[in-house]
């Protein structure tokens, strides 16, 4: 008998389990035939059949505390991206109705520049510049403001270091 | 393929496509059944994987999170179970990198951690004690063993995997699935026959 037997015995039983072959019938015949007659294979398949027995009854178990405990993290977590989902779908409809808001608001102001300007027969360049200052200027309004502020609560934090 | 298989895969199948969809919608009640199911094979295999009960209760609770975040990326053609596990190897590889880059192949090797067994109580019958020892050397021959090779022995004979989920849980080719299989149990050897002790 050569070694490539006992390796290819060793491996079918390694790979199903000595009780548990697998579904080749061929395979299955041969085995049997081989052990039969091989003392070391033999001795092989009782070992791995102990050690499958062995691992199979290893009582290694998740502690009640431990799954209530993932059990009540995952409802939190869960409740968490639930609220966090709502949110961004808060802020997206926010935006995009800003935005539409925004696009509506700047048609209208354009036509009624446009009809300002003719009514006041001006230059068409005239009452796009008027149209331009005129959206411009809250946030020019609001950035002066902010800077006046700025350089208020400096030197009202220097008069005290000071 | 006879009617008692095809009856097992569709109803397989089909669980698989209500866990998904329950996944997708973030379900609470379902994530509780399932941890419910399959808290001592996780458990299990995390121990077996770290080999440290307070490491393995961690990364079991950080399994179940990771699961409700990324559970959209299930995919019904799979068994739960095997992604689950791929979920969890893949936080351990995470935690090792961590802590020292390494792969799977550096863990439990530096002989500080211990394949914990825990007590089972009090086994009075000799028959009891007798597996319980047979158990134990069992238990202290895995610690022996390299990662790799443990983790294949316990998913095919603890979790009944077939070679195939294997292969897909460790992300490697089968025959090398197969060759961890073999090579694990032959190390395993000595420690069953007591020679090792």
């Amino acid at each position: 008998m050569n070694a490539d037997a006992h390796e290819r015995a060793r491996k079918l039983i390694a790979l199903d389990g000595p009780e548990d072959l697998s579904d080749d019938q061929s395979s299955n015949a041969w085995l049997a035939a081989h052990l039969k007659t091989c003392a070391s294979c033999r001795a092989f398949a009782e070992n791995v059949g102990e050690t499958i027995r062995g691992l199979r009854a290893i009582p290694i178990a998740a502690e009640r505390s431990l799954v209530s405990t993932t059990q009540m993290r995952v409802r939190r977590r869960a409740l968490e991206l639930q609220r966090q989902r709502e949110r961004r779908w808060l802020v997206s409809v926010s935006c995009t109705a800003v935005a539409l808001c925004a696009l509506l608001s700047t048609v209208a102001l354009w036509r009624g520049f446009e009809w300002l300007g003719a009514r006041a027969q001006l230059a068409s360049s005239i009452w796009q510049v008027g149209f331009l200052v005129f959206c411009v200027m809250p946030a020019l309004l609001v950035g002066i403001l902010l800077l006046a502020k700025d350089k208020h609560l400096a030197d009202h934090t220097g008069s005290y270091t000071g | 393929m006879n009617a008692t298989d095809f009856y097992f895969e569709s109803s397989m199948a089909q669980e698989s496509t209500e866990i998904a969809r329950g996944l997708r919608r973030r379900d609470p009640d379902l994530l509780d059944r399932l941890i419910e199911r399959y808290q001592h094979r996780l458990f299990r295999y995390l121990m077996c994987l770290t080999g440290r009960r307070e490491l393995a209760e961690d990364l079991f609770q950080e399994t179940w999170i990771r699961v409700l975040e990324r559970g959209h990326q299930f995919n019904d053609k799979y068994a739960f179970g095997t992604w689950l596990f791929a979920v969890a190897r893949n936080l351990v590889i995470d935690h090792m990198r961590r802590k020292q880059p390494a792969s799977l192949d550096g863990l439990l090797n530096d002989g500080e951690a211990a394949f914990d067994v825990p007590a089972t109580g009090q086994a009075s019958a000799f028959d009891t004690t007798l597996q319980r020892e047979q158990n134990e050397h069992i238990a202290a021959g895995m610690q022996h063993l390299p990662a790799e090779y443990r983790e294949a022995l316990v998913l095919r004979f603890q979790e009944g995997m077939s070679l195939e989920e294997i292969a897909s849980v460790a992300r490697v080719p089968l025959g090398t699935v197969k060759s961890r299989i073999y090579r694990g149990l032959s190390a395993l050897e000595p420690w069953v026959k007591g020679a090792a002790l």
